[in-house]
């Protein structure tokens, strides 16, 4: 190791500073950004929309971007762009139930695993080990399979997805806030097992779980588009990015668009996530906090 | 003839009276009889309290000196029912106020945790909860034993915080944990611990974490305490200073055994026990700056391998044939008793 490394000059120790700050703040921003496009979108849809996504116009098919359809049709005359961005309703509505049957059902399991130990926690997390062991696409399938397709199962099909990884980091974090003395201090005044749970160890495990369910947002919707790509999400007419990317292929050589602009905009949104994600993370850990 | 009962039966009372047994006095807020701890692990069973006998009047302070491993924390959280996974009572009784407290339910130790006993741990900080303004907990207890409204007890935690010399306790309720300095956060740990006036306070050590200034200001704050409300206090500590500062009686610990007991006058001036001899020996004071510390050599005998006789026998400069075997607790005069087999003849 060179002296400098050992002792970099205090300019570059600024500047890292504020590429971390940077890397935490400014990719936090940009994440936000993109999110806040697709709740857009998808809570203004009937405002935004310049067309219904769902008036067949078929004389006007496959038409290439224009100053009518900014960008362009599909094969059946609908104008992508109001697809586009009514199918931000359905990934939204889709990741924020899976989101929450995942969290509240994962941070549940996790939680009494943990704080009452031994045999409840030994059958639960077996259990969560059990769907942990499926390929999460394939349990989707199964799932779907034994529930029937419909956008509502989809929705609980990715929950259940969901489940183990929240339910193994609710244990970790639970595990953590059980050693802390304020749990002891908490027995010592007599509150009661449920007391115990909801007011000592819940807001103490908030944060990562909060973190992991930004994360999973983006998962989820990445999860709707396939499993509506494979025909098992959203139905037609129904606009979804994974069903329009799925018409969308079989047009590549005519109309481009019709694939580009639904997977952009799937691309966009899941990065979006993700950044967001990172960026609490970094913000909510008291480890890279300044 | 039932007169003639009756009066047998009262002659036979006035007969137990008139005998001085420990259950013939007044009723004391805490009384430990014969107490033994022992934990399961890995297949071996370890007695960590043995036979340990603890008695708190109302309105005494009672201070419990041992050092690490010596089972003076276990015997404090018997009294709360929270002895720690693993750990069990195998024999003894522990009374409050007269009620026997080893038969109860979980709900009704719940009951009594807060309400009767208070307990005032180490570590302020790590003991209140780091989410929560430190009003809403001081006023927690109130919630929990009486159901009082949250707007309620949050004006009474403010009284509290007022009553532990906290300024401006009206602006300070709505802080977090973090941003009160150690005194502070322990001077909350003692107001939540008031909150409902519990016959007895229970405090692990809590000073340790504090430098001497703000110490002296929670050991005035303890003894006001005692002086407003009567309430007894279990002091638990290794620091023989404070003991001396605060405490009434005193109860030496060893090993899991209760090695010597009596007033702070005897137990400081007059110790009987070559343990408390060496453990006075090894603490510094002003006048002794000059003098040499003295450690004491070797270590504490592992529970797992205790010694049949004396356990302090192999670090004590005074033992003799007899230490091998285990010497009951002699009476060294007025209410002071030492478990030393020198104490059992003038030396």
């Amino acid at each position: 190791m060179t002296d400098e490394m050992l002792n970099p000059p205090l300019s570059r120790l600024k500047s890292n500073r504020r590429g971390a700050s940077f890397r935490r703040h400014g990719l936090l921003a940009i994440g936000g950004f993109l999110v806040a496009l697709v709740f857009i979108a998808a809570l203004l849809a009937p405002v935004l929309a310049p067309y219904s996504p769902y008036d067949l116009d078929v004389p006007s098919m496959l038409q290439a971007p224009s100053a009518a359809h900014w960008l362009g049709t599909d094969e059946l005359g609908r104008d992508v762009l109001s697809r586009t961005i009514y199918a931000a309703q359905i990934s939204v509505q889709v990741a924020l139930t899976a989101v929450c049957v995942g969290l509240v059902g994962g941070t549940l399991i996790g939680v009494v695993a943990a704080y009452f130990g031994e045999l409840v926690d030994a059958l639960l997390m077996r259990l969560m080990e059990l769907l942990f062991s499926f390929p999460a696409i394939l349990l989707a399938i199964i799932l779907m399979a034994s529930l029937g397709t419909s956008i509502l199962n989809a929705m609980i099909a990715i929950g259940i997805i969901f489940i183990p990884g929240f339910a193994r980091l609710a244990r970790a974090a639970t595990r953590d806030v059980l050693r802390q003395q304020y749990v002891e201090a908490a027995r010592a005044i007599g509150m009661s097992d449920f007391r115990i749970l909801a007011r000592e160890i819940l807001p103490n495990v908030a944060a990562p779980l909060l973190v992991e369910a930004a994360v999973a947002f983006a998962y989820a919707v990445l999860l709707e588009s396939a499993l509506s790509f494979l025909g098992l999400g959203a139905q037609p007419p129904y606009a979804s990015w994974g069903n329009m990317l799925n018409t969308g292929r079989g047009f590549l050589a005519q109309a481009p668009w019709l694939g580009i602009v639904p997977g952009m905009a799937l691309f966009m949104s899941v990065l979006g996530f993700n950044l967001v994600g990172d960026g609490l993370r970094d913000l909510l850990d008291p480890h890279l906090r300044d | 003839m039932v007169c003639a009962i009756c009066s047998i039966r009262i002659f036979g009372i006035e007969m137990l009276e008139t005998v001085p047994t420990p259950s013939a006095r007044p009723a004391a807020t805490l009384e430990i009889e014969g107490l033994t701890i022992e934990f399961r692990a890995r297949g071996r069973v370890q007695r960590v309290v043995d036979r340990v006998n603890l008695r708190i009047a109302p309105g005494e302070i009672v201070g419990l000196i041992g050092e690490s491993g010596s089972g003076k924390t276990l015997t404090a959280l018997s009294v709360l029912g929270l002895l720690p996974r693993g750990a069990r009572i195998r024999s003894g009784l522990i009374r409050l106020s007269g009620t026997s407290l080893l038969d109860l339910s979980e709900d009704e130790w719940r009951a009594i945790r807060g309400d009767r006993v208070a307990f005032i741990p180490q570590d302020a900080l790590r003991a209140l909860n780091p989410v929560f303004p430190i009003g809403l907990q001081v006023g927690e207890p109130l919630n929990i034993h009486r159901g009082t409204p949250w707007q309620i007890a949050k004006h009474k935690a403010i009284e509290l915080l007022r009553s532990v010399h906290l300024r401006d306790a009206e602006e300070r309720a709505e802080e977090y944990p973090h941003q009160f300095s150690g005194g502070m956060q322990q001077r909350a740990m003692v107001a939540m611990g008031l909150a409902l006036e519990p016959q007895l306070l229970i405090a692990d050590e809590p000073t340790t974490a504090l430098d001497v200034t703000v110490q002296a200001q929670v050991l005035k704050l303890l003894r006001e305490i005692r002086d407003a409300h009567g309430t007894s206090i279990l002091f638990i500590t290794h620091d023989l200073g404070v003991v001396a500062d605060l405490c009434d009686r005193v109860y030496v610990m060893y090993a899991g055994l209760g090695i010597e007991e009596g007033s702070v006058e005897h137990i400081f001036y007059r110790p009987s026990h070559p343990y408390t001899q060496a453990l006075l020996r090894a603490t510094p004071t002003i006048r002794a700056v000059e003098k040499e510390l003295v450690s004491i050599p070797g270590q504490i005998p592992s529970p797992d391998n205790l010694p049949t006789g004396c356990r302090f026998a192999d670090r004590c400069p005074v033992a003799f044939e007899r230490c091998g075997e285990e010497p009951p607790p002699f009476q060294v005069g007025g209410g002071h008793l030492a478990r030393c087999w020198r104490c059992a003849t003038p030396q």
